[in-house]
């Protein structure tokens, strides 16, 4: 049965914004400041570190002070959830996919 | 950005065959069903635009996990897309997008099923401006992952 919790919601909203998908390709290529990912993306200070924050909430990264500036690079989310769910979903989905085409073919006679 | 979550069966069966079995209640309790004894399937389905299929499904009376389809497109016998909010036993709910397409070939029917997933309804009506789904999200950044630098564990 397919497995649902609280975190992989988060983990969907997380990912849901244009911008913090942005900031997870950014970080993939290497760790950068909260300044640094401003400028980058042309937002303040503070809109910047909301959005780190919603990804910091579901380890999708993690931020390290380095003298006056915050480090952020992309964290150990507990991705092995999430890739356990889609591969129950995908299973569950193909099994209910093969069972209605052996119905359909015990039904009409055909040869599968 | 066209990742989802796509499955194909190639059917023996003509194609109206395939497309009526799938709106009718045996088909679609063939679809929901298990080998598991005991394992229930109720399915009411209004096959009509706007229309609304429901179906509960599960290994007891107690672990009951219930969709409610919404059909958006309905195009005998060639395609079905429908709308679906899937609630969890916590009361939780997700919701995808389901879309079923079927094609002839030779004798047979090839029926192509795609899911889209979609955190809250707020995106899934996003979506149909251009918003990757959840599901290409997740296969993105999950592909990503390996070139990962190591994360620290420093205070915050």
């Amino acid at each position: 049965m397919q497995h649902h919790n609280a975190t992989l919601d988060r983990t969907f909203f997380a990912l849901s914004d244009p911008t913090r998908r942005g900031i997870l390709e950014r970080l993939s290529g290497g760790s950068a400041t909260i300044g640094e990912l401003a400028a980058r993306f042309g937002l303040t200070l503070n809109g910047v570190k909301k959005h780190v924050g919603v990804l910091e909430e579901v380890d999708l990264v993690t931020t390290t002070k380095v003298g006056r500036s915050r480090e952020c690079q992309l964290g150990s989310a507990e991705l092995a959830d999430v890739t356990a769910w889609i591969e129950s979903y995908r299973r569950t989905l193909e099994g209910r996919l093969e069972r209605f085409g052996a119905y359909v073919e015990a039904r009409t006679g055909g040869d599968g | 950005m066209t990742h989802e979550l796509r499955f194909e069966r190639l059917i023996d069966a003509e194609r109206e065959v395939v497309f009526d079995s799938f709106t009718d209640p045996d088909g679609q309790t063939a679809f929901y069903g298990q080998d598991q004894t005991g394992w229930i399937v109720r399915s009411e389905c209004d096959l009509r635009v706007g229309g609304v299929w429901t179906v509960e499904f599960g290994p007891s009376q107690a672990e009951l996990y219930r969709h409610r389809h919404v059909f958006e497109v309905i195009d005998r016998p060639r395609r079905l897309l429908l709308t679906t909010t899937e609630t969890r036993l916590d009361g939780s709910s997700f919701d995808t997008e389901l879309e079923i397409v079927f094609q002839e070939q030779d004798d047979k029917t090839l029926m192509t099923m795609v899911t889209r997933g979609f955190p809250t309804a707020e995106l899934r009506d996003e979506h149909r401006v251009g918003l990757p789904n959840a599901f290409d999200l997740l296969d993105q950044f999950v592909r990503a992952r390996p070139q990962m630098s190591q994360a620290k564990s420093d205070d915050l």
